[in-house]
C-alpha cells in the first residue's frame, strides 16, 4: 500500500498526528501544494503511482 | 495508458490547483472528471471554469449552487444543465475512476 | 461485492452540515460513509439534519467527533484523534473536507 500525502497548507499538529498513524508500516510519498508554483505534472505522476492519495487541507 | 482521475472539489480557494492538476492530467492523456460541491460551486463564476469544462467532465451539486445564492436556471458558462446534479456524481468518481483527489 | 469505505474529516463549522449531507450521498450510493467533526463544535442539529443522521445510521454510517459537546448535544459517537487515525487506515477514500 503506497500512500501519497498532499499538503495544501502547512500541516498542524493534528494533521501530522493523523498522517503518522495512517502512514505506519506503509510506503509513503508526499507532495507540497503550498508553494508558489507547484509542479502539477509531477503531482499527477505521484497520484498515478500511489494506491491512495490524501489531500490534507 | 494513463489512468483516469476523479477530483472532488470542496474548497473555494483551490481553483489554481484544480486547473493546474486537471491540465497536467489531461496533457498526460488522463480522463478527468470533476465534481464541485458546497462553497466550491462559487468557482463556476471563475474565469477559468469554462475552460475546465472543455477539457474535463465537469459537474456541480445543484443543491449547493442554489444554497450559494445562484439561480438554478442560470447554467454556468461551459456547462450543460444535465451536469448540475447530485452527490451521485461524487459516487461515480469513486467507483469509476482509478485515481482520486480532493481539493 | 465489496463496498467502499469513505470518511469525511471536517474542521470548520460552516462545512459540517454539508459534509454530513455529502457523506449521506455516498451512503445512498452503497458506500460506507463516515464523518468526523475534528476539533470543531457545531450547534444542535435541527429536525432535518437529525433525519439525515438517522438515515446515515440506517445505512451503517456514523458521525464521530473528538469534541465532547458534539457528543452530548447531538449524540455523535466519541472518537479521539488517535482513534480517527486508526479508522482512516481502513478507508478507501479520505476527504479532508472544505477549509480548515
Amino acid at each position: 500500500m503506497k500512500i501519497l500525502h498532499v499538503y495544501r497548507s502547512e500541516p498542524d499538529e493534528t494533521t501530522k498526528k493523523l498522517v503518522e498513524i495512517v502512514s505506519r508500516d506503509r510506503e509513503v510519498d508526499t507532495f507540497n501544494l503550498n508553494v508558489e508554483n507547484p509542479d502539477y505534472a509531477q503531482l499527477v505522476d505521484k497520484i498515478m503511482a500511489a494506491d491512495k492519495t490524501i489531500s490534507w487541507w | 495508458m494513463a489512468k483516469s482521475l476523479g477530483i472532488f472539489v470542496t474548497n473555494p480557494d483551490n481553483m489554481r490547483h484544480v486547473v493546474g492538476v486537471t491540465k497536467a492530467a489531461v496533457d498526460k492523456g488522463c480522463k478527468v472528471k470533476l465534481f464541485f460541491t458546497w462553497t466550491a460551486t462559487k468557482l463556476t463564476q471563475d474565469p477559468e471554469f469554462e475552460g475546465l469544462c472543455k477539457i474535463a467532465d465537469v459537474s456541480i451539486c445543484l443543491d449547493s449552487y442554489r444554497k450559494m445564492g445562484f439561480d438554478q436556471n442560470v447554467v454556468p458558462a461551459g456547462m450543460v444543465k444535465e451536469k448540475m446534479a447530485t452527490q451521485t456524481q461524487h459516487g461515480i468518481i469513486i467507483e469509476d475512476y482509478e485515481c482520486y483527489l480532493s481539493l | 461485492m465489496e463496498y467502499k469505505k469513505s470518511c469525511f474529516i471536517i474542521r470548520n463549522k460552516d462545512y459540517a452540515l454539508d459534509g454530513m449531507r455529502s457523506a449521506l450521498g455516498l451512503a445512498v450510493e452503497n458506500m460506507y460513509a463516515y464523518t468526523h467533526l475534528l476539533n470543531v463544535e457545531i450547534d444542535k442539529l435541527d429536525d432535518n439534519n437529525l433525519d439525515r443522521l438517522e438515515m446515515l445510521r440506517d445505512m451503517e454510517g456514523e458521525v464521530y467527533s473528538n469534541v465532547q459537546a458534539n457528543v452530548e448535544n447531538n449524540g455523535f459517537e466519541a472518537m479521539s484523534v488517535e482513534e480517527l487515525g486508526e479508522k482512516l487506515r481502513e478507508m478507501d477514500v479520505i476527504v479532508p473536507y472544505g477549509i480548515k
